[in-house]
């Protein structure tokens, strides 16, 4: 009966986050424009994406900074949430509290406040503007998750590694880091998918050159956001799905040895 | 004859890696230049088009002015950011000489107020703010005004779009004022008039207000003439009625920031853009009405005599554009539209 | 390179640099004149923080903290025992799962917001399902309502509260329930003293990211609740791009950071105080 209950929930909250998705795939291959009516299968929208470079180099380039700035946050916001964990110094208050106004603040402020910056700071606006700003709005959800995971375990046993001649960074390599990993990989996932769908904090800060999927997506409001994007969803959502099935194999082909 | 033909070569192939450098960098909305068009015209001038987009054109001000006007070459603000960024040194005159296309341009569309004499904006694409109807839920010829939305039988049900000068509008023309007024006195009054319309209103869209016709959730409100050829392809029983009282107008113009880079490539691009047939393909695949008389003649009957995008002139005549209206009133406005909105 | 140092200076630094200076710079707008052609100029007034006292604010604030709070709640309810069923599924499974749940938001949110409009219209999958099994005759309100918002903020924001969770349910020794058993303790007892208590730094860490950010989020209440209510995301937005007046706008955003750590402070002392005198406090072993 517990079972039954569980997997009724794990399929329940399932359902709930893939019924939406299910839509979009379905209205990738509705002839009709607007999704409301199905209007005859069609594959003209997969035609279309494939001969539409601006879309298909604004997916690229999302893909490129959500895994580099999920990647960077990561390993910041994982040393962050060390220093902040263990050690005493100057600035620590602060430095929590910087990390609140980040994940607080109104994205239009924060879009204003990193465009002012950049351009005191002369970093030119596309790229590397668009990666710092993103690691920077994803940094707290990173330290939040891993400073909650470290603050369960025993502060002993570092100390007790220390005390046996481990160095610092060996104590974070063999013993902080397998204790937090899966904290790690959260965070990665949430930056991952905060980075991916940012819109306004990437219109300020990003160049003419350098131009991302969400901005050009809610761009396309003006004259009616093109089924092409259901099929980039969909895409994805079948590469992810590709994804999990063949690491699923592996496993399987694992398991005899 | 072999030795000139080389030397011409040779000229054109320098020439043209002198222009492979050449480029033009566009600020505008995704997919709001028919398929190709840059492609052509780096074809033939040897330009790049760099393309960016926006999502909303405030954001669009508000970046252009922190960068101080650098950044881009040619920008497409709707009507009354025009005077706005031309009031505050955005934008830099446009040298007509070097648009020899200007002169298809409908003289009953140009010289506005917001920019007189044209200087500094040319007209791209323009369209209107009206009423949308669902005739299979709505008798359709029982709407013929703004007024009609106030009727208290619609409780609930009407879409409005999410902009407060939108919304403002209607209440300014059944009260008989302008658009574009700025005294305090028209602005309460219209606040008063609109809060007898807040009961019936259902949504507030500014993305997409055809969604909502289209979703059968609505059957009457506010509705853009694109939004609404848009719709009817999709759903032939939505009607779009212009006001008696007069409907909102808009232009989205070609400007030119004043710190533009290359501003002899921006004249380029802006002439290319008012080609008549480049001005026809925009209409096809946008939906919105060309200001360029010439293209209007090349189009398919079908369109050219469409009332949604081509309005009758005694339409355009009675409705108003929107020009810029200056801090102060904006602020009384909006500080109105708060109050609408939280329901005081 | 020293790890505590390179950690310590990292962190410094980078907040310094791109959290402090742009965040001084706010303040400082928030002290100067609104001036829209020069975003703001001086002379100094604290003009903008009189004009906070407008009942309208605190209207929006209620508003926008009653959502999120809802929000939380929500997800916390869903949360907390999918989270708890996904741990205890074998590693690999887990890892697989926890990868599925993401993918839905690697889709654009506007296309998907979209999508969930189709399922909550009047012509919705719901209404369609309802009126088919013949339990109503006329659809029912979904979209448009507190019920959409809701709806949808806990279906951006649930991944937000799962992930932490799962990492806390993961690192619960299912020791340590074994030894509450042999002790004799009931299931309720098994939940209360030791699930509870273990998983608690999980929760607060889910609770976090999921109010804060839903307190400034507006772009999901606009598109499904109607825009018909003003949250504080929109009000903030429209003083920086409407009307342009940068002070107030930088006011209005320092005083909701500020209120909201005001709130989480007291809510910290609270629970210091009560864990004092329930002498459950492990954190200040």
């Amino acid at each position: 009966m517990t079972r039954l209950l569980k997997w009724g929930l794990v399929g329940g909250v399932f359902l709930y986050l893939y019924l939406p998705i299910a839509i979009l795939v379905v209205n990738s291959f509705n002839s009709s424009k607007y999704g409301h009516v199905w209007k005859g299968f069609s594959l003209k929208w997969y035609t279309k994406l494939w001969a539409n470079e601006a879309l298909m180099q604004a997916f690229s380039n999302s893909l490129l900074i959500a895994t580099l700035a999920a990647s960077a946050a990561t390993l910041i916001g994982t040393l962050m949430a060390i220093a902040l964990y263990r050690y005493a110094f100057r600035g620590k208050g602060l430095a929590g509290g910087l990390l609140f106004v980040v994940m607080m603040s109104p994205d239009i402020v924060l879009a204003i406040t990193f465009l002012v910056i950049f351009i005191a700071l002369g970093i030119e606006l596309g790229f590397w503007s668009l990666l710092i700003s993103h690691i920077t709005f994803c940094l707290p959800f990173v330290v939040v998750t891993v400073y909650a995971q470290l603050k369960g375990f025993d502060r002993y046993l570092l100390e007790a590694a220390q005390d046996l001649g481990a160095g610092e960074w060996q104590g974070f390599r063999h013993i902080i880091l397998p204790l937090v990993r899966p904290a790690v990989i959260s965070g990665w996932l949430l930056s991952f998918t905060l980075s991916l769908d940012d819109v306004i904090i990437s219109t300020f800060v990003t160049g003419p050159g350098f131009e991302i999927l969400p901005i050009r997506v809610y761009s396309m409001v003006k004259v009616g956001v093109s089924p092409e994007v259901n099929v980039l969803a969909t895409l994805l959502l079948g590469l992810s799905l590709a994804l999990v099935g063949i690491a699923a194999l592996i496993r399987r082909t694992d398991r005899p040895r | 004859m072999p030795l000139r033909s080389l030397l011409a070569t040779l000229c054109l192939t320098l020439a043209s890696q002198g222009y492979a450098a050449e480029k033009v960098v566009v600020y505008n909305w995704a997919e709001y230049i028919p398929e190709g068009v840059l492609e052509a015209f780096t074809a033939e001038t040897g330009i790049e088009v760099e393309y960016s987009t926006y999502d909303n054109n405030e954001t669009m001000v508000a970046k252009l002015q922190l960068q101080g006007g650098k950044g881009y070459d040619v920008v497409v603000p709707s009507t009354y950011l025009v005077s706005r960024m031309r009031k505050e040194g955005l934008i830099q005159p446009i040298d007509k000489a070097l648009l020899p296309h200007y002169k298809h341009l409908d003289p009953a569309l140009l010289d506005k107020p917001y920019d007189p004499g044209n200087q500094y904006s040319v007209p791209y694409l323009w369209g209107s703010t009206a009423i949308g109807v669902d005739g299979s839920v709505v008798d359709a010829n029982s709407i013929h005004s703004w007024a009609d939305l106030w009727d208290p039988k619609w409780k609930g049900q009407l879409l409005l779009i999410d902009d407060v000068r939108e919304v403002f509008h209607m209440a300014y023309k059944i009260n008989g004022h302008s658009t574009n007024t700025q005294d305090p006195a028209e602005i309460e009054q219209a606040y008063t008039t609109l809060k007898r319309l807040m009961p019936n209103v259902r949504v507030f869209n500014a993305d997409a207000p055809r969604e909502p016709f289209l979703a059968g959730d609505v059957a009457l409100g506010m509705l853009w003439s694109g939004e609404a050829s848009m719709a009817q392809a999709e759903n032939p029983n939505i009607v779009y009625v212009y006001p008696d009282e007069g409907a909102g107008f808009w232009i989205d113009n070609f400007v030119i920031p004043a710190g533009a880079e290359h501003v002899a490539n921006a004249h380029k691009f802006i002439d290319f853009m008012l080609r008549p047939e480049v001005a026809k393909q925009a209409v096809e695949a946008i939906g919105y009405a060309t200001p360029n008389l010439s293209a209007r003649a090349l189009l398919d009957a079908s369109l050219r005599n469409d009332p949604i995008i081509f309005p009758p002139s005694e339409v355009v005549q009675a409705g108003e554009f929107q020009e810029d209206i200056g801090d102060a009133a904006m602020t009384l406005m909006n500080g109105y539209w708060e109050q609408l909105k939280s329901g005081q | 390179m020293n790890f505590r140092r390179l950690a310590i200076q990292l962190t410094l630094t980078w907040l310094t640099l791109f959290v402090l200076l742009p965040h001084a710079l706010v303040l400082l707008t928030s002290v100067l004149t609104p001036d829209p052609g020069q975003l703001a100029s001086y002379p100094m007034t604290l003009q903008a923080y009189g004009r906070l006292w407008d009942p309208i604010y605190a209207q929006a604030f209620w508003q926008s903290l009653w959502l999120s709070a809802c929000t939380t709640l929500v997800c916390l309810l869903v949360g907390y025992p999918f989270a708890w069923s996904l741990a205890r599924t074998p590693r690999v499974t887990r890892a697989l799962l926890l990868f599925l749940m993401m993918v839905p938001f690697w889709t654009n949110s506007l296309i998907r917001t979209y999508a969930i409009k189709l399922i909550l219209g009047n012509k919705g999958l719901i209404n369609t399902l309802l009126q088919g099994l013949g339990l109503t005759d006329a659809p029912i309100d979904l979209l448009y309502t507190p019920f959409a918002v809701v709806f949808g903020l806990v279906y951006i924001l649930l991944p937000f509260m799962v992930l932490p969770l799962v990492s806390a349910f993961e690192k619960l020794d299912p020791r340590l329930l074994e030894a509450a058993r042999d002790l004799g303790a009931g299931p309720w007892a098994r939940f209360t003293l030791v699930v509870l208590p273990l998983t608690l730094p999980g929760v607060i860490a889910g609770s976090l990211i999921v109010f804060l950010p839903a307190m400034g989020m507006f772009y999901v209440a606009d598109l499904l609740g109607g825009a018909k209510n003003l949250l504080l995301g929109n009000i903030i937005k429209n003083q920086f791009l409407v009307v342009r007046d940068w002070p107030f706008g930088s006011a209005l955003s320092l005083t909701l950071v500020l209120l909201m750590g005001l709130l989480l402070w007291l809510y910290a002392r609270a629970n210091r105080h009560i864990n004092r005198r329930g002498g459950l406090d492990d954190s200040a072993a």
